[in-house]
């Protein structure tokens, strides 16, 4: 296994890419790297997709693998609500593509603009790349439109909900925000990316707030009924901090930044001095425009054992932008499944029958500094439909699971990229 | 089968490849664990065990006390019924037979002089090797990293793993009589043999 270094982005890469490694559009016309063997083609190279192309190439370095990611730099969504508090930098979860390279990964930094499933290849800008099958991991789009003034405020109104440049700004207009004043966070109604960031979010404004502006006030606006997920551990986590005020059933469905204000589903405006509103989400564009995604227009159905699209053949859809199995939308399924996809590939690619694997989900959450939270999920796979086994929650919270989220965290980039 | 030895072949040279083709028995089944137990078992933290290396009836009998819930993990113990479903047998034998590095974690030198200097209070049970005995049921605790080393040690001092289980009372006994400094060198000392 390659050790693989955080910030190695700083490193000029490109060894091996040859056409590739232009990676501008002018260059790509036509089929720009024809195809001399087999080869699968990966879309989006965040926790899904870079995990796949590598088990990709470790189950069958005989399999070309060309992964396409625009982003130059992976950040990581899990541990980015640390951001926000000051407890961790955004340098400390960004990290390069030389690992996959290392494997014989081609990255190639450009958007995938077009799938053609019948003529099995992937529009990339005036050009195309064949594919034997493709997998296609392409994360969450917002809804904007379904938040009123969401679609002209730009970044006036933050979701920092993929991790970047957005986390930073959300973690500057916190720390700039006058002590006494109002940070309102919205939650989305589910299903949404990752279901207990924004209570993780929640604990890391509002331990801030108590610690350096404590006359400040956290409301929180959530459109479900209750507490998505870890529900009696957040509870019980917020106990520690007064200057929270939580309100479920409280669906924003207008935001005002002329007048710095939110308006819910019933008619209630909302002041703030910052604001987070994270907006209601769907599959990531290229899985509506490619037509995975189901009549609801919003999620991809795919096979439990393969994860190869129920609308198109040859197309495999992973991570967030799944729906029908009965996990959540987290890094570490995502992981998981680029793994169970990649295997399923490799094995259909060699005439063999895949096997029936299912994923597993550990998810951390962070309610201060140093003490984290956590539930565990096991499945399996029982006529040929990811059941769960168990789930397990920690008995409270501790210093321990933070231990353990670092380690979680330190192992999983590495599976991931390294 | 010759294309199996070629695929191999190929990992095996080939930069930041596994240690073995993902289609050998057991290692497609264990690919969930890398999350958190790293590629072909090779844990890169502090805090997980390395898998690989492990005598497969070591870890058939983690195993087996996590999903019993008489090693208490609710991180494991949810794993460990997927992994006794899917089929314990092939996956640690697959771990067993993967070539175990030192851990990336290493440890303070100073600690490991003070924790060899204290290590001859474990050599009744665990050897002077620290290889243990597989038949008396006594595991290998070399090569770990560090702070899961720690952590199990704390476990037993505090009576959280394997609770009311007569055959560690005397083990449990003895680490009470521990400072948490001194097992912190224990763990630094074993970390570092290999």
């Amino acid at each position: 296994m390659t050790r693989f270094t955080r910030r190695e982005f700083l490193v000029t890469s490109g060894t091996g890419l040859g056409l590739l490694a232009a990676g501008c559009a002018p260059t790509i016309k036509g089929d720009f790297s024809p195809k001399t063997g087999r080869r699968v083609v990966v879309i989006g190279g965040g926790w899904g997709g870079a995990t796949a192309a590598k088990y990709v190439r470790l189950a069958d370095p005989s399999i070309e693998v060309i992964l396409l990611e625009p982003n130059r730099r992976f950040v990581s969504c899990p541990f980015s609500n640390l951001v926000l508090s000051g407890v961790r930098t955004i340098d400390s979860l960004t990290f390069g593509y030389r690992g996959l390279r290392n494997h014989g990964v081609r990255v190639l930094h450009e958007a995938a603009t077009a799938i053609e499933p019948d003529a099995r290849r992937v529009r990339v800008g005036e050009g195309y790349l064949q594919y034997d099958r493709l997998i296609v991991s392409p994360g969450v789009e917002f809804q904007t439109e379904q938040v009123d003034g969401l679609g002209q405020a730009g970044d006036e109104v933050l979701h920092a909900w993929k991790a970047g440049p957005q986390t930073v700004m959300l973690a500057d207009r916190l720390r700039a925000m006058p002590d006494g004043g109002v940070f309102v966070l919205t939650v989305p109604p589910v299903a949404y990316r990752c279901p207990p960031g924004p209570y993780e979010r929640v604990c890391q404004v509002a331990w801030y707030l108590k610690n350096n502006k404590p006359k400040s006030k956290l409301i929180v606006l959530d459109a479900n009924q209750n507490i998505v997920s870890k529900t009696a551990l957040f509870r019980a986590a917020w106990q520690a901090y007064p200057n929270l005020e939580y309100r479920a059933s409280n669906k924003v469905v207008k935001v005002d930044p002329g007048a710095r204000q939110v308006t819910t589903e019933f008619g209630d405006a909302v002041k703030y001095d910052v604001v987070n509103l994270i907006p209601p989400q769907r599959a990531g564009t290229i899985a509506v425009q490619a037509d995975l995604v189901s009549a609801d227009k919003r999620w991809c159905e795919v096979n439990h054992v393969t994860y190869e699209s129920v609308k198109h053949q040859n197309v495999h859809v992973i991570g967030d932008s799944t729906i029908g199995l009965p996990v959540p939308k987290s890094g570490n399924i995502a992981n998981a499944m680029g793994k169970i996809s990649a295997l399923a590939v490799v094995h259909l690619l060699n005439g063999k029958e895949p096997l029936a694997l299912a994923p597993g989900n550990t998810c951390y959450s962070w309610v201060n500094d140093r003490e984290a939270i956590a539930v565990v999920n096991a499945y399996r796979i029982d006529g040929g439909k990811v059941v769960q086994i168990e789930q397990k929650l920690t008995p409270g919270q501790s210093a321990q699971w933070g231990r353990h989220a670092v380690g979680w965290a330190t192992s999983i980039w590495n599976d991931v990229l390294g | 089968m010759r294309t199996t030895l070629a695929v191999f072949v190929v990992l095996a040279v080939a930069p930041g490849a596994a240690a073995g083709p993902l289609d050998a028995p057991g290692a497609a089944k264990a690919v969930v664990c890398s999350a958190c137990h790293g590629e072909g078992g090779q844990s890169p933290s502090n805090v997980m065990p390395i898998l690989a290396g492990m005598p497969s009836w070591y870890l058939k009998k983690a195993v087996d006390d996590y999903a019993a819930g008489r090693r208490l993990s609710p991180e494991m113990e949810p794993y460990a019924k997927q992994v006794l479903q899917l089929g314990v047998d092939e996956i640690a034998a697959y771990f067993a037979g993967q070539t175990r590095r030192p851990p990336d974690v290493r440890s303070d030198p100073a600690a490991v002089e003070r924790g060899r200097a204290a290590a001859g209070q474990c050599v009744g049970c665990h050897t002077a090797s620290g290889k243990g005995d597989p038949a008396k049921g006594i595991p290998d605790i070399t090569g770990q990293p560090p702070g899961y080393l720690q952590n199990q040690m704390l476990l037993f001092k505090t009576d959280r793993r394997s609770p009311g289980d007569e055959s560690l009372k005397a083990l449990k006994a003895f680490f009470k009589t521990l400072p948490d400094e001194q097992i912190a060198d224990l763990a630094g000392f074993y970390s570092s043999l290999r």
